[in-house]
């Protein structure tokens, strides 16, 4: 077993080296932090990670969630993760102090959320889903509703969930069916509906568990505009805050999942006696505009998931790799000489190389994001805060998409470093590649991710935002290419730059001129390319400072060395492939489009 | 009720150490430090009489002022002060130097209870602690997994070799904790902001009267090097008798253990 899941050296370098975390703050809501506090909270957060997540790692997968007909248990370990988290402000660490939090920076919240993956992705999803709900009721709900329900979430007492999809329903939302009907004093709605693929849709970990509901109301228009967010107990809370009568929720079942068995995935029944009540949140019609309000962060919090399970593949490979010893140097004649550690091996190093990439870029990019949104929730000049959120809505489906996939091909490798015993579920490797493929698809498939990149926020105020991107990613090749050990790396990412923006004008001239099909076609393949550049973006940025550490005569020369070419070595592999990638879009390949599906 | 707990600041033992070129020290660039996890152990015990007994717990270290950082660990996991006993850039303290200075700040706290870890991981040197109760001359017991308050008097569980002593001390007494006693707690973020506005008195070491002599310089590092690190498996073949001979051989010739 690995002594580590992620490198809590290269997390401090993000925070305080590359992204300037403590800049942030000279803004009053975040006057009480100060460095250590910051440093204590990430410290304590990989304590966590690997002394309360990790432990029962395996145990999830192997007892998993499980529903007898009536009640639904989650793994024992799973109370005493859910008891340390919640009592130690764990569920919404960026919220205010009166909303009970600490007003942290949402990157070190998105930085507990990365490392508590590491530990044990599933027993993480029922905090974030629990964040997510009291965030709803936070940003939109009544003050009713705040009293009832936001502080008993954001300190663990009660658990949320996230409710849209429907068995016939997953990424059309808009033609969801589930009803609400108001009651005839109008206090509030009655549900009726099935939704399936509920995480942590039941479980008995909490007393109470708050469902967060799109459906639709009476007369409400077709489609996504006609969509309402709901507030659904699973028992009615009293005005006094004790709990009151079951709601007419009902769970029907639980799935048997390729992964993430921890995680109680449960499809529920609203309303079979028709006494299920809702309550509005906000306005009606607006609950789409809701949910994606907390989407953008939910989807780099996907990404995330991912690449804190990646990491912690990535960190069993290395460690795997040190201590195997198989096979000698190729040059090696003697037949009776010690076998070597497979690390020795250039192909097994850059198979690790390749995670260490991965890993540390998309981290990287993530808390760059949630930086962005620090920032964001601080400036107050209009211009600047359009600007930061353009950056976030374009690099979210990167994330999300980009981080999904690359997370999964990163922890095959983890495998293969492994050999047979990365194929035996002896060892963790096998559940992590397993744990991982959803993140590929909940909070929308990684398709929509790329149609929403390239036909939403490509197009976005006349490319407005795709331009704000560039721009930051030429500040950093400038900056780069004055530190003369890194210039030909900063030449070969600005060579990429210049041909993501051809071939991004290219489609930008297809779907301009009607070609919607051919427009999109490629979108996956698009969204690859973009994602490319921007991690080779970031990790450019990271062999900046590091660089630049090396020249004030740093004397952590290993580490230095090692950001910087980590850089190198990822695009050394992926920029010759976004290239090619460019090309292909420039060429209007267009296969997709013209096979029929008769011809299947 | 007074507690005082004597923490210190250890490299992280999940870091990756390495030896300066010099050969004689440990690189500390990049290096994690963490409180000696037999420290934790203390500070935990040290907060639980504050909850059942209302103690007031003060946080002692002796060192640079980066060991700050870790007496804000212990403040965040609920002690409500601090002391620094600063002795600035002079160097690595001895055992006896750290004893001198920390009986010095506690003469002057005056503290019914004094806790510590039964050793600090980085030296394991176990001194520092009962030099302190011998240099205060008060009783002092080591290595305990029990703790029960009475009056004033304490009643311990000591590991020995073996089985176990039950012992009761009269206070002020000084006890060093073992891994079993109680399970640290980690700090939450409430406590982690509340820590920020406790107060960490500074000390200077030369305000103690310790003679300079007596902090350091009564141990010299001669060389350091890291344990081999190489696990190799050899299956050695043949009959038994041939097997042995081997074996032997081996042992001795190559790995020199015999
Ligand atoms: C473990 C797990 C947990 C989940 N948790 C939750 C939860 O907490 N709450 C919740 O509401 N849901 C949850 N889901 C549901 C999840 O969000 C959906 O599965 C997902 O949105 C995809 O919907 P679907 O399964 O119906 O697939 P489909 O929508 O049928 O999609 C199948 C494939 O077709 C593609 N596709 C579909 N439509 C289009 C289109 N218009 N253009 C191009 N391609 C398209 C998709 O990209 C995908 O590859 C969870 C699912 C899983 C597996």
């Amino acid at each position: 077993m690995p002594d580590k899941l992620a490198d809590l050296r290269t997390i401090k370098f993000l925070l305080h080296e590359v992204l300037q975390l403590e800049e942030l703050l000279q803004y009053p809501y975040y006057e009480d932090h100060s460095r250590e506090t910051l440093d204590m909270a990430a410290d304590t957060a990989y304590q966590l990670a690997h002394e309360v997540f990790w432990p029962s790692y395996q145990d999830f997968d192997r007892e998993g969630a499980a529903f007898d007909g009536q009640k639904v248990t989650v793994p024992k370990a799973m109370h005493g993760i859910w008891k340390q988290c919640a009592e130690g402000g764990w569920i919404g660490p960026n919220v205010s102090y009166d909303e009970g939090g600490q007003q942290f920076p949402i990157t070190i919240h998105a930085l507990a959320c990365f490392l508590f993956n590491c530990g044990n992705t599933a027993a993480a999803m029922y905090l974030g889903l629990t964040y997510g709900a009291a965030h709803l009721i936070k940003t939109f709900g009544s003050q009713e509703l705040q009293d009832l329900y936001m502080a008993k979430l954001f300190a663990g007492q009660y658990a949320g969930t996230m409710v849209l999809t429907e068995p016939d329903t997953g990424t059309s939302v808009g033609d969801m069916t589930t009803t609400a009907t108001q009651s005839p004093d109008g206090g509030y709605y009655l549900l009726r509906g099935n939704k399936r693929f509920i995480s942590g849709g039941d479980h008995d970990l909490t007393e109470n568990i708050i469902h967060a509901v799109l459906a639709r109301t009476e007369g409400a228009p077709a489609g996504i505009k006609g969509l309402s967010l709901f507030i659904v107990p699973k028992y009615r809370v009293n005005p006094d805050g004790s709990i009151g009568e079951p709601n007419d929720v009902t769970t029907t079942g639980i799935e048997h999942k390729m992964g993430l068995k921890g995680s109680a995935t449960a499809s529920l029944s609203f309303g079979e006696k028709g006494d299920c009540r809702a309550w509005l949140v906000g306005e009606l019609n607006h609950g789409l505009r809701y949910m994606f309000e907390l989407m953008n962060m939910a989807r780099v919090f996907t990404g995330m998931q991912a690449v804190g399970v990646a990491s912690a593949a990535y960190h069993c490979a290395l460690d795997y790799a040190r201590t195997r010893v198989q096979g000698r140097d190729i040059t090696s004649k003697d037949p009776l000489e010690p076998q070597i550690a497979i690390i020795e091996h250039p192909d097994v190093r850059l198979m690790l190389l390749k995670q260490r990439a991965v890993v540390e870029g998309c981290l990287g990019l993530f808390l760059y994001c949630a930086r962005v949104h620090d920032q964001e929730r601080v400036v107050t000049d209009p211009e600047e805060q359009q600007r930061l959120h353009m950056l976030l809505e374009t690099l979210t489906p990167c994330c999300k998409a980009y981080g999904s996939d690359a997370a999964f091909e990163s922890i095959r490798l983890a495998i293969q470093c492994h050999g047979g015993s990365g194929y035996s579920e002896e060892y963790p490797v096998a559940q992590m590649l397993r744990d991982c493929k959803v993140f590929s698809i909940y909070e929308g498939a990684n398709g929509i991710q790329a149609l929403d990149l390239l036909g939403r926020k490509v197009p976005m105020k006349g490319g407005m935002a795709v331009q704000a991107i560039m721009a930051e990613i030429g500040k950093t090749v400038a900056e780069a290419k004055e530190l003369a050990p890194i210039k030909d790396l900063a030449e070969k990412i600005e060579n990429l730059q210049n041909e993501v923006i051809r071939a991004t004008m290219h489609l930008g001239m297809k779907g301009l001129s009607g070609e919607v099909h051919l427009f999109v076609c490629n979108a996956t393949a698009y969204l690859e390319m973009f994602s490319q550049l921007a991690i080779s973006w970031q990790l450019l940025m990271q062999a900046v400072t590091a660089q630049k550490a090396l020249d004030a005569g740093s004397d952590e020369v290993n580490f230095y060395r090692g950001k910087i070419e980590t850089a190198r070595c990822y695009a050394g592999y992926n920029v010759p492939h976004a290239l090619a990638t460019a090309q292909m879009l420039t060429a209007d390949e267009r296969t997709a489009l013209d096979f029929k599906p008769e011809w299947f | 009720m007074k507690v005082a707990v004597l923490v210190k600041r250890v490299p992280d033992t999940a870091s990756e150490l390495r030896v300066a070129d010099d050969g004689k020290s440990v690189v500390t660039a990049g290096l994690k430090f963490v409180m000696s996890p037999y420290d934790e152990h203390a500070v935990e015990l040290a907060i639980q009489l504050k909850e059942s007994h209302g103690a007031d717990v003060v946080v002692l270290s002796a060192g640079p002022p980066d060991v700050r950082e870790i007496i804000r660990s212990a403040l965040a996991m609920g002690a409500d002060s601090g002391i620094l006993v600063d002795t600035g850039q002079a160097g690595e303290l001895t055992c006896r130097g750290a004893a001198r200075l920390l009986a010095a700040a506690l003469k002057e706290l005056g503290a019914d209870i004094i806790l510590a870890g039964k050793q600090a991981v980085d030296d394991d040197a176990a001194q520092v602690p009962e030099r302190v109760a011998e240099l205060l001359g008060i009783p002092h017991a080591s290595v305990i997994t029990r703790f029960e308050l009475g009056g004033s008097a304490a009643t311990i569980d000591r590991e020995v070799e073996g089985g176990q002593y039950t012992l009761e001390l009269p206070l002020p007494a000084l006890f060093t904790t073992q891994k079993g006693i109680n399970t640290p707690r980690y700090p939450t973020l409430p406590n982690i902001m509340k820590a920020k506005k406790k107060e960490i008195r500074e000390i200077p070491a030369a305000q103690l009267g310790v003679a300079a002599d007596d902090l350091l310089g009564q141990v010299v590092t001669e060389s350091m090097t890291l344990p081999r690190q190489q696990r190799l498996c050899r299956v050695i073949e043949g009959d038994s008798p041939e097997r042995v001979r081997e074996l032997v051989r081996v042992l001795h010739a190559e790995e020199k253990v015999l």
